[in-house]
Formats: C-alpha cells, sequence, structure tokens
C-alpha cells in the first residue's frame, strides 16, 4: 500500500502545491520537479489502463508535453494529482481511439504476473483473465473500476478525476459489475 | 480494502504495474520540460500584451464600452428611447383611432369576433401610458417600465375598436356591416384572422380560401405568363363578329397537367382553354389538297354546363401530305445551358428529346446545334442527319453550368440556319430553355423585333420548354408566336415523344400560315356569344382581311378546335337585357342561318391570302348532346375543365363529376391515351380545386348583387 501513488502524493501534498504555484509562476525547475515526481504515477496508470508498455511510456511522455502546455491553466479546484490523472486518462483514450488498438493488448498483462505476483501463480490466471476483461470494458465502467479497484481511490476522488458525480461513479461500477459477471 | 476481501475486483489493486524505464523517464521529462518552456515562453508575450487593454478572448460586456464611465452618455440611450416611446405611443393610438386611416373591415371583424367580450369592456383604456410618463424614472426600474409602456399601447389597441363599437346593437348590425365590407374587402390581402370569424363569415372565409386555393400555387412556382381576362360576352346585335388567329400551341396543356399531378392548382393565367382543347388528337375531315389545306367541321350541340346555351364547335385539320413526299428540314438547336438546366427535367430530358427528333429526319435534313448562356457557342457545325452518332455525340457532351453569357447565341443559331438554309422545306430555329431568354438580345421587344425579321428571310423559330419554378412562358410564347412557329412544353418523356416524334410532322412542316378564323353571328338567331379561350389571340375584325397582321400557323395534321357558347334568341338564357330602344335587328342574310364563318389562310410560300366561306346552318344542330360526335363532346368536356380550373364563373354548374363523365363518354378510341390521361387529371383536379369552395361565394355574390335580406345569406 505504501508504494501506490496516491497516498504518496496525498502526503507530499503541500510540497507539490509549492512547485506548482511555482511552475505557473514560469520555474521550469520546479516544474521539472513536479512531473519527475509525477512520472512514476503516469506510467503506471497508463501502464494499468494501456497493459503493455510501449504505450504506457507513449502515453507517459504525452501527459508530460500536454502538462507542460498546461499546467498555467490549472486552476487548483482539484487535487493536482487527480488533474493529472484526468489529463492521462484522456491520453489514453485519445491514443486508443487514434490507433483503435484498444483490446488488442488487452492480454498483455502475462507480461507482469510473474515477476510481480511470484507467490500467487494460482492467482496469476484468474487475474490475467479479470484484466483483460476490465479492459474490454466500455471506457466509463473501465475507469471507475480501475481507478476504484486498481488505484484504491475512493469513489469521491474518482468522480473528482473523471468529472462525473459520485454516485455516477458507483453506478459504472456497478454496471461493470453486471459486465463481468460470469469472470467473478 | 478490508471490507472488500471478498471483493474479486481487488484483485485488480493486488497487480503492480512495471518500474519505470529510466530512459522513457529521462526522454518524456525532457518532452515535458520542453513544452513547458515553449508554453512559457508564449505565455511571456502573452502577458506582455496582456498588460495593455483586455485580454483577448474577455467576454464582451458592452458594445458601448468606450462610453462606459461616461455617465451622460450612459444615460442617454435609455432615456432617450423612454422620451420618445412617451411621446409617439400616445400619439399613434390617439391617430388609430380617431381618424380615417383606421381600416373598417378590421375593426368589424374584430367586433364580430369579440362580441361576447364588448360588454365587458365598458372603461376605455387611458389613453396610452400617461400615467408611466409621470411616473419617476429610476434608473433600476427605467426597463420595467418601458416594457409597461410598450404593451400599455398594444393593450390598448386591441381593446379599442371593441370599446368604438360598444354602443352598436350586436350581431345584426355587425352583419350588415360585413356584407357591404365584404365584396370590397373580400379579396384583399387584408383577411381577417382566419380562426376566429368562420362561423360568422361563412361567404367571406370560402371565398378567403377559394383564393388562397388560387394563390398557393403562385408562390409555388416562378413560372412567369401572361396575364389575360376571360373572353367576355357579347351581344350579338351590338358586335356580331369575332376574329381570331387560330393556335396549335399546347404548351399549357403540359403545364397545367404537370402542376396537378404535383398538387398544385395551376395559376388561372397558366390555365389557356385553346391550348388545352388543342392538344388533344380530333378526327376531323381531313383536307382535300394541300392547295386547300383545310375544311371546317361545325357542330352545334347544347352546352353540358348551361341548359339554355349551345355550344358551336369549329374543328379543322390541317392538311396531311402524302408519306413519300419528304421535305427537307434545316433545323438549328439553340439550347439553353445555364445553371439552372442542370435537373433531371431539363439538360437530360432535353438531350433525349432531341435524340428522338433526330432519329425522325432523313438523308435531306441538317442539324447545327448552338449553346448559350453557360457553355456558349457553336457546338455542332450543320450536319447531315444521318450521321446520328456524330450529332448525338454533342448533344451527350452539352452540360449545365458556368455562368459566361452566351452573348451572340441567336445569332450565331440564326446564321448557322442561314448557312444550311434549304429551299422549299423548313428552315427553323428550335429553342429549348427553362427561362433564360438571355440570348444575347436583352430587350424582349428588340428579340421580337429580331425574330420577325427573320421570319421574313424564311427562318422561323419554335420554342420548348422545359422544368418548372423558372419558366418563362409569357416570354416562350411571344417569341414562338413572332417566329411562326410553335410554342410547346416538354414535361417528360412522354410529351417529348409526342411533340416530337407523334406530331413532328405538325411541329416542323408548316402546311398554312396566318390561319385566321372569323365568325359572324345571326342576331335573328343567336342573341349573345362568347369564345371560350383564344384570349391572347384575339383579333380586330379589320385584322381578318389585313394580310400584313400575323396569326397562327398550322402543321400538317395539326387539328384545331374553338368553341363558341351562343345563346339562341328567345331561350331565356340571356345574361344580357334587350335594349329598350333597340334598332330591330333583322337578319339581312337568310335568317335561318345561324353564323357565317369566313377563314383565311396563307400558302407557306404566299403572301397572299385565300379564303374559305361556310355558313353555319341548322343542319349541324344537335339537340343531344349524345347524338354529337364524341370528339365535340370530348372538346365540350375539355372546355368546361378549362374554364373550371381558371374559375371561370360560366362553369360553376358543372361538377367535376359531370365533366368526367362526359369526358368518358367522348373518349372515342383514344389511341395514344391522351383522352384517358385527362380523365385521370380530372380526378386530380376534382381533389385539388373541390366543387364545393366555390359555391357559397357564388351565393355570396348573389346575395350581394341582388341586395337581398340577411338571413337569405
Amino acid at each position: 500500500m505504501g508504494l501506490s501513488a496516491a497516498p504518496q502524493i496525498d502526503h507530499a501534498g503541500a510540497l507539490t502545491r509549492a512547485l506548482v504555484t511555482r511552475a505557473q509562476n514560469g520555474d521550469a525547475a520546479a516544474f521539472g520537479e513536479l512531473i519527475e515526481d509525477h512520472y512514476d504515477l503516469i506510467f503506471r496508470t497508463a501502464w494499468k489502463w494501456c497493459g503493455n508498455r510501449t504505450d504506457a511510456e507513449d502515453v507517459a511522455q504525452d501527459v508530460c508535453v500536454k502538462l507542460g502546455g498546461a499546467i498555467a491553466g490549472f486552476d487548483g479546484r482539484s487535487a493536482f494529482s487527480s488533474w493529472v490523472y484526468r489529463i492521462t486518462l484522456n491520453a489514453v483514450r485519445d491514443m486508443q481511439r487514434a490507433t483503435s488498438r484498444r483490446g488488442k493488448y488487452a492480454d498483455a498483462y502475462a507480461e507482469v504476473t510473474p515477476e510481480d505476483q511470484p507467490a500467487d501463480q494460482e492467482d496469476a490466471a484468474t487475474s490475467r483473465q479479470l484484466w483483460a476483461a476490465v479492459r474490454q470494458l466500455p471506457e466509463k465502467q473501465r475507469d471507475a473500476v480501475l481507478l476504484v479497484y486498481a488505484e484504491e481511490l475512493s469513489h469521491a476522488a474518482a468522480a473528482d478525476i473523471m468529472g462525473i458525480k459520485e454516485a455516477t461513479v458507483s453506478f459504472h461500477v456497478h454496471e461493470a459489475r453486471k459486465t463481468l459477471r460470469g469472470l467473478l | 480494502m478490508s471490507e472488500n476481501m471478498h471483493d474479486p475486483l481487488t484483485v485488480l489493486s493486488q497487480s503492480k504495474a512495471p518500474a519505470t524505464s529510466a530512459e522513457a523517464k529521462k526522454r518524456a521529462l525532457s518532452a515535458g520540460m520542453a513544452a513547458f518552456e515553449a508554453a512559457q515562453g508564449q505565455s511571456v508575450q502573452n502577458s506582455a500584451e496582456a498588460t495593455k487593454g483586455n485580454r483577448k478572448g474577455a467576454r464582451l460586456t458592452s458594445i458601448i464600452s468606450i462610453l462606459k464611465g461616461n455617465w451622460i452618455m450612459d444615460m442617454r440611450l435609455p432615456i432617450g428611447t423612454a422620451a420618445i416611446a412617451l411621446l409617439v405611443l400616445p400619439l399613434g393610438y390617439q391617430l388609430y383611432t380617431s381618424t380615417s386611416m383606421t381600416p373598417g373591415q378590421s375593426t368589424a371583424t374584430q367586433t364580430a369576433a369579440n362580441t361576447n367580450q364588448a360588454p365587458e369592456a365598458v372603461v376605455p383604456p387611458p389613453p396610452a401610458a400617461t400615467p408611466n410618463a409621470m411616473m419617476p424614472v429610476s434608473p433600476d426600474s427605467r426597463g420595467a417600465a418601458a416594457t409597461e409602456e410598450a404593451e400599455a399601447p398594444a393593450v390598448a389597441v386591441q381593446e379599442a375598436p371593441a370599446v368604438q363599437q360598444d354602443p352598436m346593437p350586436a350581431p345584426a348590425g355587425e352583419l350588415r356591416m360585413r356584407q357591404e365590407a365584404a365584396p370590397q374587402f373580400g379579396n384583399s390581402t387584408i383577411m381577417p384572422p382566419p380562426a376566429a370569424p368562420i362561423s360568422v363569415l361563412p361567404g367571406a372565409v370560402a371565398r378567403n380560401s377559394d383564393s388562397y386555393m388560387l394563390a398557393a400555387p403562385a408562390e409555388a412556382s416562378g413560372d412567369q405568363f401572361t396575364s389575360f381576362e376571360e373572353q367576355r360576352l357579347k351581344v350579338a346585335a351590338e358586335e356580331p363578329v369575332s376574329t381570331f388567329s387560330i393556335d396549335v400551341d399546347t404548351a399549357s396543356y403540359s403545364y397545367v397537367r404537370r402542376s396537378l399531378e404535383d398538387g398544385y392548382v395551376p395559376e388561372p393565367d397558366a390555365v389557356r382553354v385553346e391550348e388545352l382543347l388543342n392538344y388533344f388528337p380530333y378526327d376531323y375531315a381531313p383536307a382535300p389538297s394541300a392547295e386547300q389545306p383545310f375544311q371546317p367541321t361545325m357542330a352545334v350541340f347544347p352546352t353540358p354546363w348551361n341548359p339554355k346555351t349551345q355550344l358551336l364547335e369549329i374543328g379543322i385539320k390541317g392538311y396531311v401530305p402524302p408519306a413519300g413526299e419528304d421535305k427537307p428540314s434545316n433545323l438549328v438547336f439553340l439550347i439553353d445551358t445555364s445553371g439552372s438546366m442542370d435537373e433531371p427535367d431539363k439538360l437530360p430530358l432535353l438531350q433525349r428529346a432531341f435524340g428522338l427528333l433526330v432519329d425522325q429526319l432523313s438523308g435531306n435534313d441538317t442539324v447545327s446545334i448552338v449553346a448559350y448562356a453557360g457553355s456558349a457557342g457553336v457546338v455542332l457545325e450543320p450536319t447531315k442527319a444521318t450521321d446520328k452518332a456524330k450529332i448525338m455525340a454533342a448533344l451527350d457532351q452539352l452540360y449545365a453550368g458556368g455562368s459566361t453569357a452566351g452573348a451572340e447565341g441567336i445569332e450565331l443559331a440564326y446564321k448557322l440556319a442561314e448557312q444550311a438554309k434549304v429551299q422549299g422545306g423548313t428552315n427553323r430555329v428550335i429553342l429549348a430553355t427553362d427561362g433564360d431568354f438571355n440570348v444575347g438580345i436583352d430587350d424582349p421587344e428588340k428579340l421580337e423585333d429580331f425574330i420577325k425579321a427573320k421570319r421574313e428571310s424564311g427562318v422561323t423559330l419554335s420554342v420548348l420548354g422545359f422544368g418548372r419554378g423558372n419558366l418563362d412562358d409569357a416570354t416562350m410564347q411571344a417569341l414562338a408566336q413572332n417566329g411562326n412557329g410553335n410554342a410547346s412544353y416538354i414535361s417528360n418523356f412522354r410529351e417529348a415523344q409526342k411533340v416530337l416524334v407523334e406530331e413532328v410532322g405538325s411541329t416542323l412542316h408548316m402546311i398554312a400560315k396566318d390561319v385566321k378564323i372569323q365568325v359572324e353571328f345571326n342576331p335573328a338567331v343567336v342573341s349573345e356569344y362568347r369564345l371560350i379561350g383564344y384570349e391572347t389571340r384575339a383579333l380586330n375584325r379589320e385584322d381578318f382581311n389585313n394580310d400584313a397582321v400575323d396569326a397562327g400557323d398550322i402543321g400538317a395534321g395539326h387539328t384545331v378546335t374553338a368553341l363558341y357558347e351562343i345563346t339562341p334568341v328567345g331561350s331565356g338564357g340571356e345574361l344580357v337585357d334587350p335594349l329598350r330602344y333597340g334598332g330591330d335587328a333583322a337578319a339581312a342574310g337568310g335568317s335561318e342561318e345561324i353564323a357565317f364563318l369566313k377563314m383565311r389562310y396563307k400558302l407557306p410560300d404566299s403572301d397572299v391570302s385565300q379564303l374559305i366561306e361556310q355558313a353555319v346552318t341548322p343542319i349541324v344542330v344537335y339537340d343531344d348532346i349524345s347524338a354529337v360526335s364524341d370528339d365535340a363532346r370530348f372538346a365540350a368536356a375539355v372546355a368546361a375543365s378549362g374554364q373550371k380550373l381558371k374559375g371561370s364563373d360560366y362553369v360553376r354548374g358543372m361538377s367535376w363529376d359531370a365533366i368526367r363523365a362526359l369526358a368518358q363518354s367522348g373518349k372515342g378510341a383514344d389511341e395514344s391515351g391522351y383522352r384517358a390521361e385527362f380523365i385521370q387529371l380530372l380526378k386530380t383536379a376534382a381533389l385539388l380545386k373541390p366543387d364545393t369552395a366555390p359555391a357559397p361565394a357564388a351565393e355570396e355574390d348573389a346575395c350581394v348583387a341582388a341586395g337581398e335580406t340577411d338571413s337569405a345569406c
């Protein structure tokens, strides 16, 4: 849990806010520090959504570029991490829509299971299936499920990132459960 | 997570993404930095600009922001508006209610509509907004006050007529007013709101809907027609002689048919009864020889729509040369290729239609093609008609489009016609257009003079109209009449077939020109007469013997039909009362004769007219309409429907059903199917222009004319 990105950023919230302000004022060093801090979050998120390293790295770089252009427009209404999530998710969606490769890599998760979960070989198969199925969900449901379960964010935080109401997040998760019923 | 221990989805959180690759991270970070710096550079620029004036894209809150802060300017507009409103609105109200400008009939009809409200509206509204004018105008309430002021006069205006009319004793008086107003305003454009007065004003409403029915197509089509008045009834004792030129055009029927098929009642001016009559082939007695190219066939029979009158039918059929005779033709197609021709029923139809015509031509005929407007110029030099492939290829390459004015279009066409001129044959320019006559001569009169001059040199002109919406029927008719040719309206391929294949002989081979008909009625037998149709072809009495006066031409096998509605003396059907001091209208000739028919014509290559004379004697009179020929019955039905479509008063008594029955009885063999088609068309016409519509209007007219009591109407 300690390695999970979200709580980490929460702890570093004050620092992040300061960095954001400095970056918005044109401090390139502050911006560099900021994206360096968040790169892991961005990459991991992108990886979870895409399911393969190449796409995830592309998305992460894309997000960094977007941040560079958009940081001045960040209004602080939501947490910086939420904002980064939103940009990342959008980048993932744009990339997938552009290439229509969604689903092609749905089962590419196999790459990671041996190194990350060496103890739970028996679970790996189920896990792989589940990931594949989740990535096949409609975009909203997928985003909701991944934010809530893979990123372990609260429904409220997920709602903030997705730009929808909390109840709607619950609805999407519920819908996803229905869709995935056969697997669960 | 703890509470979701059994939720399989929690598995998702246990998967960890692989570690980031340092290289990728470096790349991404440097890309991000570059983007950041680029954005910063831009924002520095932006902020440099931003120091002065409004930020770009900031919402523009007022278009007069320059005046912001200048309180006089700020206040001037609203105060000025309020002041003007206060001055003008009461004044306008005063003028509206108290001067002769007040529209009378709208007052009357509003009263009628407000009959029940009238007693309530006893208190006259304050003259506009005077109280408001006294109100202190505080900045906050300014807007609200202005709105109130705007509403107040409107309310006042609505109520005013009711108040004014209040002392009047209600419905009967209004009804009388209505009747006085109806004849004057019945057809005016300012009609009462249709919904409210329906129950009160049946006559006016019926007439309104009638005129609406007629007006509807006028809005729908952009076609232009020469307007003309229906032939009026004439008293035989005063004007015993009727003179007109024959007309073999059929454009009007094609147009009417198309309108009806499209679901419109054609404009009254588009319906020329003689062209409807002459559309159909009739089986008249053939002419004996080319020297006397036609002879009249006549019949007198009871009028189907008026039991007290009779119809005099005069029919002629042009001489048909024997089949072996093949006169050379020199045809120049002058084709409109303006952008508006780019519709399926225009240029493509035209191309196929001319294809049909070319198929009819033989080795001694030549064809040339000139395009104007759009792709202008000579498309095909005079070519022997046997070289069909070349002609068809030239036709096919025509395309509609472009806006280049084909300046010398018509002159070019006539030049080609002169170039390939044939002696003893037909030299004709065939103009095909949807209404764009920018053929190079802008002034219509000059164009007619030009065509007339060319006609003298032996080149005639026919006009084929295509499409709907832009059709300039008036110009079409004028040009064809001046060019000694015919005007046809090609609405579809079938019509093209009729005009250019079945009737190609009559279209191309003129057998007599300047055919004039003069009928002198015997006042001792005929008290009144009326020529049906031929309004645009009327000639003066003296024109008959004047060979210089142009008239219609007749082609090989053409049939021409004219109908007179005649009122026999003593039948009781006279519409004009006899003169109290009128002299004794004793007939000079044989008192048995009904009328005397004279026809003048010129042979194609002659300038001196010949005369055919024949008396209309009681021999040709039939007492029963069922005894006359099918042709006569059918012609009567066509005439009735044409007049009905025009909204003529004379045929009010005849229903569409009766017309259809009559047409059905006169259908005959109908080899070409035109009559069957006409009978079908009558059904459509009956739906579009129902019998019932004119009936109340007729009653109303009668009431007003006779000055009957209110209750009778």
